[in-house]
C-alpha cells in the first residue's frame, strides 16, 4: 500500500512534539466545534432539553428506548438504507465508468469541466429543477414519454420516490466522484498498461485485472466519503418530497430534524444523532480496517 | 507556497476590519427603532406604508424585514435564541402554542387595559379569542383573517357550459357527491375529448383533471377537505385549545372517503401523481380546472393570467347540514418577550391593529383585515382590481366560518395523523385507520 | 517520472478497436448531454418570464423571453417590474453579497486547507503513539449529522459576539475539515519515505520537509482539494443563514438569493430570478476551474497515489 508501511528503513519513533505544532489548528477547531458541542449533544441526549427555554429535565435512556420502539426509527433505517445503497451503487459505478472514459477517451479539459459542472450548482437548485423536470404532469420528462406513447412514470410515488431522490444525487455527484476515482488513476504506472496490451488483453480485461485491482485503495477511500456522506442525505429531500409520500424519504437526517426543530425535541433528536453517529463510526471503522489490510498489487 | 501565505494573511486582514464596521454600533437621533418581520413579500408595501405614517404620528422607527416562509419561521426561532430577533413579528396559529409554552412572547392584557382596546367587539367575530391563550392571556390583535374557495379556471368552467351562477350553487354530500362531484366529473377531459361524466370516459388516460389534490391535508386539512366535513357537521375538537378529538368520527371517514374516491374515479389524480409542482402553476398550465384554496392566494393566481387560464372564484359547496363551511384563520402579531421596547413595540402593535392602519392595508387590495369595516373596504378594492372575492366573503356575511383548529402538541400531532392521511390518499390505508390515529392523539393528552 | 504529461494512455500501443471506440465516444457524447441538460433547463428558465413560465412548461425555449430574472438579482429592477413579471420584489443587495461569499470561502479555503495539510502531515509522515486513534477521532467527526452541531455553535458564536459578522461565519470552518484531513492523509502516505530520509540526514526540520518537499509533492491534489473545499463553502446555506442573515454585511449570497424562493407556503419560487442567481452564483466556480484546472490532474508523481 504506502511506501511507509513497506519500507524497512528506521524511522524516527515518537514524533510526537513534533506531531503537536502540524496539529494543533486542527485539534483546537475540532475540540471547539465537534468535540464540545458533540458531547453536550450526547449528555442532553439523555434529558428532555428545550432549546429555548434551556431547561433540561434529566430522563436517563428514556429517549433511546423511546427511538427502539419508534415505528420511525425501522422506516428511517430502511429508507437511509434504501438511498443510501441505490445511490453509492449506482454513483460508484458510473464514476468508475465516467473515470475510465476520460482516462482513455480523451484528453479535453472541457469535458472535465461539463462533467463537474452539475457539482458546481447547489444542492437545493439541483432538487427543485429535477422535482420540476420529473413532475408527473408538468414535467419534461413525462411528456417526452407521452409523445412517444409510452406510459408516464410517477417518479415520486411511495415507492419511487428515494430510487428518485437517489439518482437526482447520482447526477449531481458522479462527475465530483470521478474525479477523485480519476486523479488515482493518474498514479497507475504506464509499463503495467503496456505488459497487459503486449500480452493481448482486451480493453475489458485490462480494466477487471489491472485498473481496477490498483484503483482499490482510492476506491476505498472515496466510498468510506461517499457512504458517510450519503447516509446524511438531507437537502434534496427537504427541498421536494420533505419524507413524504407516508414516510418513504424519511431518512435519519430529516428526523432529526424534525425533531430538534418541528418538535422542539432537542434530546430526542440528540439520540437519534448519537445512535448514527455510532453507527456511521462503525461502518467507517470496518472500510478503513479493509483498506489498511489492502496491500496494493502494485508491488515496488 | 509563499503566495498561499501571502493570499491567507491578505484575507484574513481583509475580513477583520469588515468585522469591525459591522460591530460599531449605529448612532441614532433620539427616536426609537423596532424591527418588524413578515413573510409575504406582497402585503410588504402596505405594511411600509403604515410604518410612514406611524413615524409621522409618534416618532417611532419601524424597520420592517421580509423574508419568505421558510427562512421567516427559521429567523423568527433564530432570534429568540440570539436575543436579537424581532421585536415584533407576524405570528401564525400553528406555532402560536409553541411560542405561549416557550414564553418567547408578551401579554399584551396589561397594555389592551391601559390604553383601553375594545379587543372583543371591534374585530370579526371570533378571531380575538383565537389569540387567547389557555393561561387566559391575550398575546395578539387581530390583523387579518382568510377564508377558503374554489380557484377555477374561468375558461374551462365557459367551455363547460358552467355560468358563475351555477358556480354559486354547488352542493355536495359523501354519498353521491352532489352536483359538486358533477361539475368536477364535467371538467375532467381524457386524452380524446371525453368528459368524465360522460360515456366513454377514460381514466387511465386524462388529459385535464377536474380538480387538484395539494396533498392530504395532514391533520386541519385546511384548504383540501376541512369544508366538506364541516358542511358534514364535523367537528375536529369541542373547542379552541380542547383536547377531545373526533378524527375517529365516522363524518370524518365519509368525507375522506369520498374525496379519496376522486382520485380512484379519474377526477383527481393520485397521490404520487400530485408530488411536485405545485396547483397554482397546474391551473397556470392547464393541467387541472379547480383547486380550493384560500384568499391569501387570490392575487397571486390572478396574476398567472395567460391563453389558457383565467381566474375564476367560487364558493365551497352547502353540504348535508344544509349550509356552506369555510376553516377560518386569522393573523396576529407577537411582541418578542426578548424585546427591549416593549412599549414602542406595543404601540406599533396598537397601530397594525387600529382602523387607520387596516384601512391602508385594505386598499391593497391583498388580504382581508379583520376590523369589519375595513374588510369591506379590502372587498370593494379587490372588486376594483376586477376579482369577484365573494366567494370568501359569504362565508363572513352568512357566519358559516369555523375556527381554525389550535392546540398543544401539534406538531407530535401532525407526526402522528400526517401519515395516516397520506397512506389514505395514497390508497395504502383505509378510513378506519383514523380512529387508530385519534386514539394516539388523545393518548398524547393523558 | 514524467512530468505534465497525462496518463491517457493514447500512445499508439494502445489503439482502441473501431466498435470500443464508437462505444466510449457515444458514451461521451450521451454523459455530456445528461450533464449539460438541465443546466440548459437552467438557463431556458432564467430567460422566462416568471408569471407566463407555466403556460409552456415543457417547452425548450424561455418562455416570453426578458431578462427581468438576471436584472432582479444584480438588484436592477424596479418593484414595479419584478411584479409585472411576478417576480419577487424584495431587494437584494448582489454586490454585497457577492463579495461577502467571497471573502468567506476564500478565507475558509486557504486557511482550512493549509491547517488540514499540516495535520494530514502529522498523521502519515510523522509517526508517533496514538497517532491512529487521534487521526480515527476526525473520521468520526465525519459522521457527525450537521444538524446535531448547528444549535451548540450557533449559541457559541453568539456568546462570542459574533453574530451577524463574517468571522461569526468563518470560525467553525476556518481551522480544519476532517474531509480534507482524510483526503490529504491519503495522498501524502505515499510519498517516497527517503526524500524525507534525505531531508532529515542534511539537517531539516519537519515543517521545512512539509512545506517544501512533501506538500508541493501534492500540489495536484491539495488544489483540487481547494477548489472542492471553496465550492462547498460558496454553496453553504443553513449555517451563514443563521448567523449571519441578519444584517447585509454578514449575508453571503446563497442566503441573498433566498429570496427568490417561495414567499408563501403554497406559492411557487420566483424561478427566473432563482435560476439566474444560481447560474451567476456558478460563475466564480467555473472561473477557479478554468484557471487551475490544468493543475488538478496535470503532473502527478509515478510515486504519487497508490
Amino acid at each position: 500500500m504506502s511506501n511507509l508501511a513497506v519500507t524497512k528503513r528506521k524511522k524516527p519513533k515518537g514524533n510526537f512534539w513534533v506531531a503537536v505544532p502540524f496539529m494543533l489548528p486542527a485539534l483546537v477547531g475540532l475540540g471547539v466545534f465537534v468535540i464540545a458541542p458533540g458531547i453536550r449533544g450526547v449528555i442532553l441526549s439523555f434529558a428532555n432539553y428545550n432549546v429555548f427555554t434551556g431547561q433540561a429535565d434529566f430522563t436517563g435512556f428514556a429517549n433511546y428506548i423511546r427511538m427502539f420502539q419508534d415505528v420511525r426509527f425501522l422506516n428511517s433505517f430502511l429508507v437511509t438504507m434504501e438511498y443510501v445503497l441505490i445511490n453509492i451503487g449506482i454513483q460508484t459505478v458510473v464514476a468508475l465508468f465516467i473515470a475510465v472514459l476520460l482516462h482513455r477517451f480523451t484528453r479535453s479539459h472541457i469535458i472535465k469541466g461539463i462533467v463537474l459542472l452539475p457539482y458546481l450548482i447547489s444542492n437545493v437548485i439541483v432538487a427543485m429543477v429535477w422535482y420540476w423536470l420529473m413532475d408527473y404532469n408538468l414535467g419534461l420528462i413525462n411528456s417526452i414519454l407521452d409523445a412517444l406513447s409510452l406510459h408516464k412514470f410517477t417518479f415520486f410515488s411511495e415507492q419511487t420516490a428515494m430510487p428518485s431522490i437517489a439518482l437526482i444525487n447520482v447526477w449531481r455527484h458522479m462527475g465530483y466522484t470521478s474525479l477523485l476515482i480519476f486523479a488515482g488513476m493518474q498514479a497507475i504506472p504506464k509499463d503495467v498498461y503496456e505488459a497487459a496490451a503486449i500480452d493481448g488483453a482486451s480493453e475489458w480485461r485490462i480494466f477487471r485485472s489491472v485498473t481496477l485491482p490498483l484503483l482499490r485503495p482510492v476506491l476505498a477511500f472515496v466510498l468510506v466519503i461517499t457512504v458517510t456522506g450519503s447516509f446524511q442525505i438531507f437537502d434534496t429531500i427537504a427541498v421536494t418530497t420533505k419524507g413524504g409520500p407516508v414516510m418513504s424519504t424519511d431518512t435519519f437526517s430529516i428526523w432529526i430534524a424534525r425533531e430538534a426543530w418541528g418538535n422542539n425535541d432537542f434530546g430526542y433528536a440528540s439520540a437519534i444523532s448519537v445512535f448514527l453517529m455510532v453507527l456511521l463510526s462503525v461502518i467507517a471503522f470496518a472500510q478503513t480496517k479493509i483498506m489498511s489490510a489492502n496491500q496494493s498489487d502494485l508491488d515496488r | 507556497m509563499k503566495t498561499f501565505k501571502k493570499i491567507a494573511a491578505l484575507a484574513v486582514a481583509a475580513a477583520l476590519p469588515l468585522s469591525v464596521a459591522v460591530a460599531a454600533p449605529a448612532a441614532h437621533a433620539a427616536s426609537t427603532t423596532i424591527t418588524y418581520g413578515l413573510w409575504d413579500s406582497n402585503q410588504l408595501p402596505g405594511y411600509q406604508k403604515c410604518a410612514t405614517d406611524f413615524k409621522k404620528k409618534t416618532g417611532i422607527n419601524v424597520k420592517i424585514t421580509q423574508a419568505g416562509w421558510d427562512d421567516y419561521w427559521k429567523s423568527v426561532n433564530a432570534g429568540f435564541l440570539s436575543g436579537k430577533g424581532y421585536d415584533v413579528f407576524t405570528s401564525h396559529l400553528a406555532f402560536f402554542p409553541d411560542f405561549v409554552a416557550n414564553k418567547q412572547i408578551l401579554p399584551l392584557d396589561s397594555f389592551i387595559k391601559k390604553d383601553k382596546v375594545p379587543v372583543n367587539t371591534m374585530y370579526q367575530p371570533g378571531l380575538a379569542s383565537l389569540w387567547k391563550a389557555p393561561d387566559g392571556h391575550q398575546y395578539g390583535l387581530p390583523k387579518d383573517f382568510d377564508t377558503i374557495a374554489l380557484f377555477v379556471n374561468k375558461k374551462m368552467a365557459d367551455a363547460g357550459g358552467y355560468t358563475a351562477a351555477d358556480l354559486a350553487n354547488l352542493t355536495w354530500n359523501p354519498k353521491t357527491g352532489g352536483t359538486y362531484e358533477k361539475f368536477i366529473a364535467h371538467m375532467t377531459i381524457d386524452k380524446n375529448g371525453v368528459r368524465g361524466d360522460e360515456k366513454g370516459f377514460d381514466k387511465t388516460k386524462v388529459a385535464t383533471y377536474g380538480i387538484w389534490m395539494e396533498g392530504s391535508g395532514g391533520g386541519d386539512g385546511q384548504t383540501q377537505w376541512s369544508f366538506l366535513a364541516a358542511s358534514d357537521g364535523w367537528k375536529v375538537n369541542d373547542g379552541p385549545w380542547n383536547t377531545n378529538y373526533h378524527y375517529d368520527s365516522p363524518k370524518l371517514a365519509e368525507t375522506i372517503k369520498w374525496w379519496q374516491s376522486l382520485s380512484d374515479k379519474g377526477y383527481m389524480p393520485t397521490f404520487a401523481q400530485q408530488n411536485g409542482v405545485g396547483w397554482p402553476d397546474q391551473l397556470a398550465a392547464g393541467k387541472v380546472a379547480i383547486a380550493s384554496n384560500g384568499s391569501w392566494m387570490t392575487g397571486y393566481v390572478n396574476g398567472l393570467k395567460n391563453d389558457k387560464f383565467e381566474l375564476e372564484l367560487a364558493p365551497t359547496p352547502v353540504g348535508p347540514t344544509g349550509k356552506r363551511a369555510s376553516m377560518y384563520n386569522g393573523l396576529a402579531d407577537n411582541i418578542s418577550a426578548a424585546t427591549k421596547h416593549p412599549a414602542e413595540s406595543w404601540q406599533w402593535v396598537k397601530y397594525l391593529g387600529s382602523a387607520a392602519c387596516q384601512d391602508v392595508i385594505a386598499a391593497q387590495a391583498v388580504v382581508f383585515p379583520a376590523i369589519p369595516e375595513a374588510t369591506a373596504k379590502a372587498v370593494k378594492a379587490m372588486n376594483a382590481k376586477g376579482i369577484d372575492v365573494s366567494a370568501f366573503y359569504t362565508h363572513i356575511q352568512n357566519k358559516t366560518t369555523f375556527l381554525f383548529p389550535i392546540a398543544n402538541k401539534k406538531s407530535q400531532i401532525n407526526t402522528i395523523i400526517s401519515p395516516v392521511m397520506d397512506g389514505i390518499m395514497s390508497g395504502t390505508k383505509d378510513v378506519s385507520a383514523l380512529t387508530d390515529a385519534n386514539n394516539q392523539i388523545k393518548a398524547l393528552f393523558k | 517520472m514524467a512530468r505534465n504529461s497525462e496518463n491517457t494512455l493514447d500512445d499508439a500501443k494502445f489503439r482502441l478497436s473501431t466498435p470500443t471506440r464508437i462505444f466510449g465516444y457515444t458514451a461521451l457524447f450521451i454523459l455530456c448531454v445528461i450533464s449539460l441538460f438541465p443546466i440548459y433547463w437552467m438557463l431556458r428558465t432564467s430567460l422566462s418570464t416568471t408569471r407566463l413560465l407555466f403556460e409552456n412548461p415543457t417547452s425548450l425555449l424561455p418562455s416570453h423571453f426578458t431578462f427581468g430574472g438576471f436584472e432582479r438579482v444584480l438588484g436592477m429592477a424596479t418593484e414595479k417590474q419584478a411584479i409585472a413579471e411576478g417576480g419577487s420584489g424584495a431587494s437584494i443587495n448582489f454586490g454585497q453579497a457577492f463579495l461577502n461569499s467571497i471573502i468567506v470561502s476564500t478565507v475558509i479555503t486557504v486557511c482550512q486547507v493549509s491547517f488540514s495539510a499540516a495535520a494530514a502531515y502529522a498523521f502519515s509522515v510523522l509517526k508517533w503513539r496514538g497517532r491512529d486513534a487521534v487521526f480515527f477521532i476526525f473520521v468520526v467527526a465525519l459522521t457527525v449529522p450537521g444538524i446535531f452541531l448547528l444549535i451548540p455553535n450557533f449559541l457559541f458564536i453568539r456568546d462570542l459576539g459574533l453574530l451577524n459578522t463574517l468571522p461569526g461565519i468563518m470560525l467553525p470552518q476556518v481551522l480544519m475539515s476532517p474531509f480534507a484531513i482524510f483526503f490529504l492523509r491519503q495522498f501524502f502516505l505515499g510519498t517516497n519515505l527517503s526524500i524525507v530520509e534525505a531531508a532529515i540526514i542534511d539537517g531539516a526540520n519537519h515543517f521545512k520537509i512539509f512545506w517544501r518537499i512533501v506538500a508541493p509533492l501534492a500540489m495536484p491534489q491539495i488544489v483540487t482539494l481547494g477548489i472542492l473545499q471553496f465550492i462547498a463553502s460558496w454553496n453553504d446555506y443553513l449555517w451563514p443563514f443563521y448567523v449571519g442573515s441578519g444584517d447585509p454585511s454578514s449575508t453571503v449570497l446563497t442566503v441573498a438569493l433566498g429570496v427568490f424562493k417561495a414567499q408563501t407556503p403554497q406559492g411557487s419560487p420566483d424561478w427566473a430570478g432563482l435560476m439566474a442567481g444560481a447560474l451567476i452564483a456558478a460563475i466564480p466556480m467555473v472561473l477557479l476551474m478554468i484557471f487551475f484546472g490544468r493543475r488538478i490532474v496535470g503532473s502527478i508523481q509515478a510515486s504519487g497515489v497508490k
